[in-house]
């Protein structure tokens, strides 16, 4: 339970320390000005500013109702973010074809019940769809696949 | 006559072939997209932004309003065939559609259905119509104080209705703005919160902002949940027509129906699901045969699609005159716009009156597609239904990376939307929806500005904002618009037909 009430705090927690880092920033790297003509830094200092204090209020408030909070499903975010690295990984040095191509059978690991011929035939009807659609019909200059 | 010759305008924008093809693509995308629970108009609209570059602005927006309402009508196949809402508008429309499925007469629930969203659609055309240029030139009085004030009005609406409370919403809110001050400053040319990336000296891309929170993200969050697919059950499809009875009960709650979606189309932040929960519970109460709502009447299918579909068209209305997203959607309709060099603002009618007008008579167009479209594929998109559904999310996610990539060649955007992706997934996980974020991102730059040629003016003293009457009524309807959400949600009419 207080493990609970603990990770409800992250998600404020990780607020206030983006609205820190924005004043900090501002002020430290950014002119100010005045209230007249204000500097680069004055309106993040600002916003960052009411962020920290929002913030600040919701991790008091929290204490005494936390908030509830899902559990992450690291299979799902790891199969979905292979799937992209295997993209940005394979384009430069395959071409757009072939990373679709393991992009498609990376992220369909993430569910269970989709069987290897299916995903299989699913990346290969995408990247023709992509070839049709991206290359040919909208003339965008890719590079399908490098060395061809 | 000006509106005729404006209107004239618009039929020779819009009738030409390739607009046309655009505007069909649009909406049979959007129908398509509406049909299937899980990915929303939304992530669509962002799916399509990197294709909108490659298009002239007139076409891009045509195409992407199209998926937009679209998606209306297509999300009330899945609500009436298998009691799930294709899109979150489309809920209500399952408490009569679905016991008329029931009963066998689908389709005759999907043909009203139509029909009610093709006249809530032109209603609510017409109003935009008659509205629009009259609220241009009010605002064109607007000084750079009232500016400031209606984007925070229209940021406040933004985070007051999501689910997870106010407070949440703003501060989503921030952090959006922040992010949009990432990039060169254009008062000072001075780079901000680079850090060491010059790539992000142009600022974080709004493809990749909404690419990432609500494509990559959305997928995370869905992925693992996907059912095999939600047809299981044989429909029977034999009469399409409404009793003469029936047809004759529709045309009040038709009327009402689109002047309710037409009113909260207007207001920022409440949007066609607002306008289709009021619409049915005032028509409930109204209505003679109210007590049998909720039993498969025609009223009840009538009604909220007449409401979500004239709220969805006149919700460009403050969008495209004031430059003010009501919602997430229109936020990316504006940047599709800014991705174009146009400034979304009351000059935007004068200025391009081929862009306004042409996209006002697409939506005549677009409507009539979806109605001529709608009644014949009604088959399959029932066959569309029965597809596994875990087909789907592979294949945005590489449509994302494909469509991001398309835009600059640029593997370092791949990774930006990965990061947001995965932020907007934490983010989940602490209830913060991410909607408010975009909002905030898009009309952060422009606030900024406004705020900073505001203080200019009045040398300094920021009690310009609550002096000038304008801007004093505007920012107190947002501060009471943040204090009434502090009544508890029970109270408010929408959440008791639930």
């Amino acid at each position: 339970m207080r493990r609970d009430r603990l990770i409800s705090q992250v998600g404020p927690a990780l607020m206030l320390l983006v609205g820190l880092a924005f004043v900090v920033g501002s002020t430290t790297t950014l002119e100010l000005g005045s209230a007249r003509r204000m500097g680069p830094g004055a309106f993040p200092a600002l916003v960052g500013g009411l962020l920290s204090v929002l913030a600040l209020a919701t991790l008091i408030r929290n204490v005494r109702q936390p908030m509830e909070w899902d559990q992450p499903d690291p299979i799902s975010v790891l199969a979905v973010s292979g799937g992209v690295i295997a993209f940005a990984f394979l384009t430069p040095l395959l071409g757009v074809l072939p990373a679709v191509v393991v992009s498609v059978l990376t992220t369909s690991s993430a569910v269970p019940q989709f069987r290897w011929s299916g995903r299989i035939t699913l990346a290969i009807c995408v990247s023709v769809a992509v070839w049709l659609v991206f290359v040919k019909g909208l003339g965008i200059p890719l590079t399908t696949i490098r060395g061809l | 006559m000006e509106l005729f010759s404006n209107l004239a305008l618009g039929f020779a924008t819009a009738a030409t072939v390739y607009n046309l093809t655009y505007c069909f693509v649009g909406v049979f995308l959007g129908t398509f997209i509406g049909v299937l629970p899980g990915v929303g108009p939304l992530a669509a609209v962002a799916m399509l932004l990197p294709v909108s570059f490659y298009l002239p602005p007139e076409t891009a927006l045509v195409m992407l309003a199209g998926v937009y309402y679209g998606a209306e009508y297509g999300g009330s196949i899945a609500s009436i065939l298998l009691n799930i809402p294709g899109t979150p508008s489309a809920s209500v429309t399952c408490l009569d559609g679905y016991p008329m499925a029931r009963d066998g007469r689908a389709g005759v629930a999907l043909f009203s259905t139509a029909i009610a969203s093709f006249f809530g659609a032109i209603f609510g055309v017409v109003v935009m119509v008659l509205l629009s240029p009259a609220l241009a030139e009010f605002a064109l009085l607007f000084g750079p104080a009232e500016y400031f004030a209606v984007m925070v009005l229209g940021l406040v609406a933004a985070s007051v209705v999501s689910t997870s409370g106010a407070l949440r919403g703003v501060m989503m809110v921030c952090l959006g703005i922040l992010l949009g001050t990432v990039g060169v400053d254009i008062n000072s040319g001075e780079t901000r919160f680079v850090v060491g990336m010059p790539e992000l000296r142009d600022g974080v891309s709004l493809v990749v902002v909404a690419m990432g929170l609500f494509g990559i993200s959305e997928v995370m969050v869905s992925a693992r949940g996907a059912t095999r697919s939600y047809a299981t059950e044989r429909i029977s499809m034999s009469k399409f027509l409404p009793t003469r009875a029936e047809s004759l009960r529709s045309i009040g709650p038709a009327i009402r129906g689109s002047a309710v979606g037409s009113f909260f189309g207007t207001l920022p932040g409440t949007g066609q699901t607002v306008a289709s929960f009021v619409g049915y519970a005032l028509e409930k109460r109204i209505s003679p045969r109210g007590d049998k709502f909720g039993t498969g009447q025609i009223e009840g299918v009538v009604v909220p699609e007449a409401a979500n579909n004239a709220a969805a068209q006149t919700a460009f209305i403050p969008t495209l005159t004031l430059g003010i997203p009501g919602s997430t959607t229109m936020a990316l309709m504006l940047g599709a716009l800014m991705i174009h060099g146009i400034t979304p603002g009351p000059r935007l009618i004068s200025e391009h009156p081929e862009l306004f007008w042409g996209l006002i008579v697409s939506f005549l167009f677009g409507n009539l597609f979806l109605l001529i479209l709608n009644i014949p594929l009604i088959g399959l998109w029932v066959r569309l239904l029965r597809v596994p559904h875990y087909y789907l999310y592979p294949t945005v996610v590489v449509l994302i990376c494909v469509g991001v990539y398309s835009i600059d060649n640029s593997i370092f955007d791949i990774w930006m939307t990965l990061a947001f992706g995965v932020l907007g997934y934490v983010l989940r996980l602490f209830r913060f929806e991410p909607a408010p974020l975009l909002i905030g991102f898009v009309l952060g730059p422009m606030m900024e500005e406004f705020f900073r040629r505001a203080m200019l003016l009045s040398r300094g003293d920021p009690m310009v904002f609550l002096e000038r009457p304008g801007s004093a009524a505007l920012l107190g309807v947002a501060t009471i618009l943040l204090l009434a959400t502090a009544i508890p949600r029970r109270y408010l009419p929408w959440s008791r037909t639930a």
